[in-house]
């Protein structure tokens, strides 16, 4: 599996693997946005064929109240079923804070997961470290709370 | 109109100044109330009536306000406002032509119009008008030098219009006169990173390198990746020893990325595709001494195998497999297949798997071998080589053909060969496809009885592939499955076995369970949701009158046929014989319209299942189909079209494959506002990739499919008009259905009218809701008098960015010579031939085109006619009478079942008996799998017996049946009765054993 940065031309499958992994869905114009405002902070895993399998795509989060430091955010981050327990999602994950803290002096990352979404908590909390600031809610369309959650970055 | 006229008093100039304020405030109401005061003293001011109309087009009043403008602009030719207002409403649109032209007018009258100018700059971006983009540009530097993107905007202009050398002085000059330029600048950071890639582009690598050197030294490039990166491929492109240096800082920053690895490599001449013996060992050295260092990387290890052989080969292969297997890895096997065009490595990594799984199965099952005790018993690792081992059996290689795959950053300056990018990103079963074909595994599946077999060029010529052994796989699964039930994994894999064995029902059934297993899992509701729709409609493919108008002509020379398919009427559309009457006898379009509705009513269960992660917004509830479109997923679209066709509900489909290009569309559309934004937020290199993007952008497989279908759709209606008809009958609706739309239609009307009195809320500009649908069920757009002209359109790209497609160029001829553009139809049979001279689809229209130029009243005039005759018989030997080009064809082509199909067709074309016809039908029946360089599968099977069907053919349920125990394990070839009795019982008793289907057709395994 090869793990790189993002590129344009990466963006209808990492669009194309979103949808199949996560019920929280954007059109390419967001993906855009994205490259075009962030363009390192993007990474895919990318399988034999040249098939993204899995991608995290981020973003500085521009509002910030007072002297709260810049932070990154995780928009989104999945892997195809199929290809798990390779340890891409941390691959992916390290890249991209990588690249937040070099470039843009991040303090930390943050990110949402759906409050029901057990396999992703023990994800980001056991594996990748991050830990629970508090609950937002009804932070999803369906009405869904968040957890919102955190991780410090290594200047 | 005179300036005179234009001047209004000082209230009403003052109220005009308003009504611009707040057309900018988004405050429309109250910018109309003002226009109608001075409209009521001066009716034919016309900057106020463009204003006026501006503000209703975005009011939801789009036609009234259109018109308002128009009489606004022939008021006042000579005003800067109606000609920038005229350009805005063209913008809005999407008519960047129009738009252009309209501000170039308001730039005559108002020169210096910031707005206009910039708004222009990004319209000649969008068009590509580089040359003007550069006066446009220089302009806006001349007015507002002190912007700093001006500069940026300017040297961009240059660049795209091919002068790099003027954007490197341009950007050196803006560099220049910065001042004070903050610690940490990311803006400035990507201009520095975009001038080192203009120099790289000028040629001038020193340049680049130093440029880079000294801002990365100085911290004023902040991007550690990219400086890096850009490090590396400049050495490397000037051949510097350094470079290796560059890579390896790299690999051991990201030591995952195998890209990294190849840079390397290469800076040691080991190039990993073509190696010589000596950068072999050379390369596995390296590869080693990588894997060494880094011991999590998997990378080196992977990368070892491409490049490893023999002895060697199967010492590296054992540890990385054995980790993976006792792991439970499950994409080790995708991890693998790649190596499988070697057929050493592929025996090679059986003989391991097979080892492997000996000594990890349990004692006392049957299977347990004694002899090996050494190896720990490990039952996952045992699950994890069954499930691997069955993949290894059900997986038939494909060599890729040669598609040129798009990239914009070519990291590594070697030859690395490219390939195509994959078709839906669905799931690993698809990727074993060729993506050159437009025969996808997704697609034509459902397609089958209609589409046409295409094999990558590659494979056809490179003999007897290995044998697909599903019987096998199946077996394996059934122990792994009898082993441990709850792992998803294994239904997942056994549902594809099955999809492979042409039994799409029990295949649906299978992943079925493996949803139930993890209901949360998104991945596992697509597979079921997808396989699901590939159920739709399975009945009634082979028989009654909705077969045979099923069967199109699809470019596949069968002229017009009879509708109803009874008593096989038949004319020959080439000869010049009229179309039949598109009638079609009543009690045919009921059956149509009959198994169109179970057809649609079981589309529809596959997308409420999908449903189930589609999103869900309680005060705006969306159908998932819907959902779906505005996601814009691919894979949806494409299979939904797909079953669309296959229940014969031949607009809808057409209306999803449009679908697909309006997507395509909106994505080209996106870049829009990118021109300006990029350029403020001066993140150039990326920037210009996504131009570069959008141009190729319909070089995705996803539009190939779609753009391919909806064209050979065209070609079908314009053969048959009856396909027309049977298309109105199968969307045709029940009295129920009447009833219940029209219910529905006023309940929507009533939650309009309930919506409707926003008190207070002014200046909240109205949303009309979504457009109306013009064509809710795609008949207008199939029966448009211009579909060939439209199928053109569609094909159009891909002429250029689908060009290494023989398919494209088939379909493009099966437009051209339609349109009776014989010099292009000529031209598409030149590039097919020039991709694959054997191919059975370019035998067949070599044929057709020879015909049709031999009817041809008269010749066309010069230059055409000599030209078109002196191409023709390059193509087509002057000598050769198309029977003896036939009978050549099938003589050389001896061991294809394609080839013999495509023979067949030719006979049918020429004139020859039925018995002729079919005799040769039933020969492609003779190419067995393992012993034919190309046998009949079960796809293409479906194709031949849609073709025995749209003939008319007596003897099609004996090829039917031939079929049907041919593939032992497939249920698609059944009769309509067996097929729907088989879903009753699977819907009632599910998949009571995991071999349920190796029970029933009694297959014994080795």
């Amino acid at each position: 599996m090869n793990i790189r940065p993002a590129r344009v031309e990466d963006l209808m499958g990492m669009q194309a693997c979103n949808l199949q992994n996560l019920p929280e869905n954007y059109t390419m114009k967001y993906y855009l946005y994205h490259a075009m405002t962030w363009p390192s902070l993007s990474y895919v895993a990318e399988d034999e064929s040249g098939r993204i399998v899995g991608y995290i795509l981020a973003k500085m989060e521009e509002e910030r109240e007072g002297n709260e430091p810049l932070h990154g955010h995780v928009t989104s981050i999945s892997v195809l079923r199929s290809y798990r327990r390779l340890g891409l999602a941390k691959k992916l994950m390290v890249q991209s804070q990588e690249s937040m803290a070099t470039i843009y002096r991040a303090a930390y990352v943050s990110l949402h997961v759906r409050k029901s979404n057990r396999a992703a908590l023990s994800l980001y909390k056991d594996t990748l470290g991050f830990t629970v600031k508090n609950i937002e809610k009804k932070y999803y369309a369906d009405g869904e709370d968040a957890y919102a959650m955190e991780l410090p970055l290594q200047p | 109109m005179a300036p005179s006229k234009r001047a209004l008093p000082s209230k009403e100039a003052a109220i005009f100044k308003e009504i611009l304020t707040q057309y900018e405030m988004r405050q429309l109401k109250k910018a109309i109330k003002n226009a109608d005061l001075i409209l009521k003293k001066f009716p034919e001011h016309g900057e106020t009536l463009a204003m006026k109309g501006l503000c209703l087009t975005q009011s939801g009043k789009k036609d009234e306000g259109i018109e308002l403008v128009k009489r606004g602009v022939r008021l006042d030719l000579m005003s800067h406002i109606v000609w920038h207002v005229y350009g805005l409403i063209h913008r809005e649109d999407k008519n960047y032509e129009e738009a252009l032209k309209s501000y170039t007018q308001a730039l005559r009258f108002d020169r210096d119009n910031i707005n206009i100018l910039r708004d222009s700059a990004h319209l000649q971006t969008h068009l590509r008008a580089f040359d003007q983009l550069v006066d446009t540009r220089t302009s806006l530097i001349r007015l507002r030098p002190a912007v700093r993107h001006h500069w940026i905007g300017l040297a961009v202009a240059h660049h795209l219009n091919g002068n790099p050398i003027e954007a490197h002085k341009v950007l050196e000059h803006y560099e220049s006169t910065l001042k004070n330029v903050p610690d940490y600048d990311v803006e400035h950071s990507e201009t520095l990173l975009y001038h080192v890639r203009v120099l790289e582009d000028i040629g001038d690598l020193p340049s680049a390198l130093s440029l880079l050197d000294i801002n990365a030294k100085l911290r004023t490039i902040v991007d550690r990746t990219a400086i890096m990166e850009s490090r590396a491929r400049l050495l490397s492109g000037m051949k510097d020893p350094e470079a290796a240096h560059a890579w390896q800082a790299l690999i051991e920053k990201n030591p995952d990325c195998t890209d990294y690895y190849r840079g390397f490599l290469a800076s040691k001449g080991v190039h990993l595709d073509a190696p010589t013996p000596t950068a072999r060992t050379q390369g596995l050295d390296i590869l080693r001494s990588f894997a060494e260092q880094l011991p999590r990387a998997t990378a080196p290890r992977r990368l070892a195998l491409s490049l490893a052989e023999g002895a060697e080969f199967k010492s590296l292969l054992t540890p990385y497999l054995h980790a993976g297997l006792i792991k439970g890895i499950p994409s080790i096997f995708a991890d693998l297949k790649s190596l499988y065009g070697d057929s050493e490595k592929r025996s090679i990594v059986q003989a391991v798997a097979e080892e492997f799984l000996a000594a990890c199965t349990p004692p006392g099952s049957e299977a347990a071998n004694s002899a090996t005790q050494s190896v720990e018993r490990d039952p996952s690792a045992y699950l994890w080589t069954l499930y691997f081992l069955a993949q290894h059996h059900s997986h038939r290689h494909r060599v890729p053909t040669s598609a040129p795959r798009f990239t914009t950053a070519p990291l590594i300056p070697t030859s690395r060969p490219i390939k195509a990018p994959r078709l839906l990103n669905s799931s690993e079963e698809d990727s074993s496809s060729s993506p050159g074909a437009s025969s996808s595994a997704t697609t034509t599946e459902a397609f089958a009885a209609t589409s046409t077999f295409t094999a990558p060029a590659s494979k056809r010529h490179s003999g007897v592939t290995a044998p697909l052994n599903l019987p096998e796989a199946i077996s394996l699964l059934t122990t792994a499955l009898t082993h441990t039930p709850t792992l998803p994994e294994l239904h997942v894999l056994r549902s594809r076995v099955l999809k492979r064995a042409g039994d799409p029902i029990r295949a649906a059934a299978a992943v079925e369970e493996a949803r139930r297993l993890d209901g949360q899992d998104r991945y596992l509701n697509w597979r079921s949701g997808i396989y699901a729709l590939r159920t739709a409609g399975l009945e009634g493919l082979h028989d009654g009158p909705a077969a045979a108008t099923q069967v199109w002509s699809f470019g596949l020379g069968l002229g017009h046929h009879s509708a109803s398919g009874a008593g096989g009427a038949h004319t020959n559309g080439v000869n010049g014989t009229e179309p039949k009457a598109a009638g079609l006898p009543a009690k045919d379009a009921d059956a149509i319209a009959t198994r169109s509705r179970e057809g649609a009513a079981q589309i529809e269960d596959a997308v409420r299942l999908l449903g189930m992660f589609t999103k869900k917004d309680p005060n705006n509830p969306i159908h998932p189909a819907a959902d779906l479109e505005d996601m814009q997923s691919m894979l949806f679209l494409t299979e939904e079209a797909a079953a669309e066709l296959r229940t014969g509900r031949v607009s809808m489909a057409l209306k999803r494959y449009l679908t697909i290009d309006k997507v395509f569309g909106e994505i080209v559309d996106d870049q829009y506002d990118f021109h300006g934004y990029s350029l403020r937020k001066f993140t150039i290199n990326i920037y210009l990739n996504l131009l570069k993007w959008e141009d190729q952008l319909r070089s995705h497989p996803a539009y190939v499919i779609a753009a391919l279908q909806a064209s050979r759709i065209y070609v079908a209606v314009h053969d048959n008009p009856a396909v027309l008809t049977a298309a109105a009958a199968s969307v045709r609706l029940s009295d129920a259905e009447k009833k219940a739309r029209k219910k529905a239609k006023k309940a929507a009307q009533k939650v309009q009218d309930d919506k409707k009195p926003a008190a207070g809320a002014d200046d909240v500009v109205t949303d009309n809701g979504p457009t109306k649908d013009e064509d809710p069920d795609g008949l207008k757009a199939l029966g448009a008098p211009d579909g060939l002209e439209r199928a053109a359109k569609l094909l159009q790209p891909l002429q250029t960015y689908a060009s290494s497609n023989v398919d494209v160029w088939i379909v493009v001829y099966d437009v051209a010579v339609r349109r009776k553009k014989y010099l292009q139809a000529v031209q598409a049979l030149n590039r097919a031939k020039a991709l694959d001279e054997h191919h059975p689809e370019l035998h067949v229209r070599l044929v057709d085109l020879k015909q049709r130029v031999s009817n041809l009243p008269q010749s066309p005039p010069a230059p055409i006619g000599p030209l078109l005759t002196s191409s023709l018989e390059a193509l087509f030997p002057a000598d050769l009478t198309p029977e003896a080009l036939n009978a050549q064809y099938l003589q050389q082509r001896s061991g294809s079942a394609p080839a013999a199909f495509a023979a067949a067709r030719v006979l049918h074309k020429l004139g020859a008996s039925r018995e002729e016809v079919e005799g040769l039908v039933f020969a492609t029946l003779q190419h067995v799998e393992g012993q034919a360089t190309e046998p009949l599968d079960v796809k293409f099977a479906l194709t031949v017996l849609g073709f025995l069907n749209g003939i008319g053919s007596a003897r099609a349920d004996e090829y039917r049946e031939a079929c049907a125990q041919r593939f032992e394990l497939s249920t698609i070839f059944k009769t309509s009765k067996e097929i729907s009795a088989l879903k009753q019982r699977i819907k009632e008793e599910g998949l009571s054993e995991p071999g349920e289907a190796l029970a029933e057709a009694e297959v014994t395994v080795p």
